[in-house]
């Protein structure tokens, strides 16, 4: 359980992080936004990313 | 002279000691792991360049798209019939393999080939960083042509991150490591991000209908910029596959494949190469064409994916520059007995990082590939001859072991034979590999061959 909530929301950075291109190319969005989203999910992913590791690793001990 | 040389071998010997023993059954890895390992070990920073100089080079966008394709799938049976085979059977690093059949001196010198490649291409790798920190204090990249430092601000820059990359080295190799599992898929999404964020600078449509139309006009349109060779598609197809070459053809990766259940694990290898090589260089080649055909990482990395984009060249270059600095000491240890691996990472990175201020290590990083994996590609050619040709002509197999040998003559002879020959060749750099490794292949077999009836040493 404390593996996966790190993991579900790491991945799920990693997927937003994808989705802030697409909607700029798309047109929905600014590229000054798309920027700034894609910077907060990737924080959001290494922040998440490290957590998940870390959890596994107590795990393994 | 000969009690120096054994001090060494000693050295080098007790480095490598803990791969001696083949792999035992119990340590064999799922393929799983396999796949794993290998999607995430080819997005490096030298991903930027490469995709972006086919840009440059003019190649046309059906002629890049076959030439991936098929070069990365060349690459990938070259490891799985090639390399993973031998690793298979033998259980073995190349380090060890070549011991039994070139001799601890012929080890000893692909070793220090091994450093010396390496560090260049880390001091490529600080180089590409550099562009992505330069960019915030307006430090212009090196032309094109450019061989040496363009500017005081210039060295300072590769200097400052040589530093600091090898100040990292030397702090810890393992926490790193861990770190740079981390970063690895990110850097891919940093990638695609920043090219379909620059779809719309190209003018691609956002229902698509024009990205062909988009990518054969704007993207690779067949026109090289000045001053740059024109590359088609058997360039394409043979850079893709030889730029691995020392991997694959060159067997380092026995160290990987010796823990395969089956040999059949080298096709796990397309987890790596398609995405790394296919698609990162597809998008790079995007993002270059959209800020006007500069090459310009740093720039590039910012413009596609803003403050993200510069965060991930950086570490990108870091992630890769480490491993490699490392690798770099640990070859290097070898002439410096009795020294800590600290000590020896702090001068693999100082000698990085001199490298690095020179431009012209990654502006002209497609010849550099080129020549890493033809430095190297014979030694996988001796040890492919003597693997399976030399039982089945019944020459007899690891004489330098058998007979205590610390150089094998014949395989020097071959070794650097086979390089005069393929940079005398009248052929493009990108194509003089293959009749190499098949001059060497032959050539190693009828000396050893003819050894085998003189009955000498």
């Amino acid at each position: 359980m404390k593996t996966r909530i790190p993991a579900v929301l790491s991945l799920t950075s990693l997927a937003l992080c994808l989705v802030s291109p697409v909607l700029f190319f798309a047109g929905k969005i600014s590229e000054r936004t798309y920027r700034l989203a894609f910077l907060l999910t990737s924080f959001s992913w290494f922040l998440f990313a490290i957590l998940w590791m870390a959890a596994a690793r107590r795990n393994k001990v | 002279m000969p009690s120096r040389l054994a001090t060494l071998t000693l050295q080098m010997d007790k480095l490598y000691e803990f791969d001696r023993v083949p792999v035992s059954a119990d340590k064999l890895q799922p393929g799983g792991k396999f796949a794993g390992l290998f999607a995430g070990e080819h997005v490096a920073a030298t991903e930027f360049v490469i995709g972006a100089f086919f840009v440059l080079h003019g190649v046309g966008a059906r002629d890049l798209l076959l030439g991936l394709l098929f070069g990365n799938l060349l690459a990938v049976l070259s490891w799985t019939f090639i390399c993973a085979p031998i690793a298979v059977r033998t259980r073995l690093t190349l380090y060890w393999y070549l011991r039994k059949i070139a001799g601890p001196g012929v080890t000893f010198i692909y070793n220090i080939a091994n450093a010396f490649l390496y560090c260049i291409l880390a001091g490529a790798m600080i180089s590409v960083s550099a562009t992505a920190i330069g960019l915030a204090f307006g430090i212009k990249v090196p032309a094109l042509d450019a061989i040496f430092p363009n500017s005081v601000g210039w060295v300072v820059l590769t200097f400052a991150i040589g530093t600091a990359f090898t100040t990292v080295a030397v702090l810890g190799f393992e926490k790193l490591s861990r770190f740079a599992e981390v970063c690895s898929p990110w850097i891919f999404v940093v990638f695609i991000a920043g090219a379909v964020a620059m779809l719309p600078r190209l003018g691609v449509h956002p229902n698509l209908d024009n990205l062909w139309e988009v990518a054969k006009t704007k993207i690779w349109n067949g026109v090289a910029v000045a001053g740059q060779e024109k590359l088609g598609f058997a360039h394409v197809l043979f850079f893709a596959w030889f730029c691995n070459l020392a991997m694959h053809v060159g067997l380092s990766d026995m160290a990987l494949f010796r823990y395969a259940k089956r040999w059949t694990y080298g096709l796990f290898t397309a987890f790596g190469v398609y995405p790394g090589h296919l698609l990162a260089w597809i998008c790079s080649g995007v993002m270059v064409a959209a800020i006007g055909r500069e090459m310009d990482p740093g720039r590039m990395a910012f413009e596609a994916a803003g403050l993200a984009g510069t965060f991930g060249l950086l570490l990108a270059g870091w992630t890769t520059a480490n491993p490699t600095l490392y690798r770099a000491g640990l070859a290097l240890q070898t002439v410096t007995p009795n020294w800590p691996r600290w000590k020896i990472t702090l001068v693999a990175g100082a000698a990085t990082t001199v490298l690095s201020c020179f431009p012209v290590f990654f502006l002209k990083l497609l010849d550099y590939v080129a020549i890493y994996g033809l430095v190297l590609m014979p030694i996988g050619a001796i040890v492919f001859a003597e693997h399976w040709i030399f039982p089945r002509l019944r020459i007899e197999q690891h004489m330098a072991e058998k007979r205590g040998w610390t150089f094998n003559g014949s395989a020097l002879i071959v070794w650097l034979g086979t390089l005069v020959i393929c940079f005398s060749l009248p052929l493009h750099l990108y194509f003089r590999w293959l009749p190499g490794w098949f001059i060497a292949l032959a050539s190693y077999t009828v000396l050893m061959a003819s050894r085998r009836k003189e009955g000498v040493r």
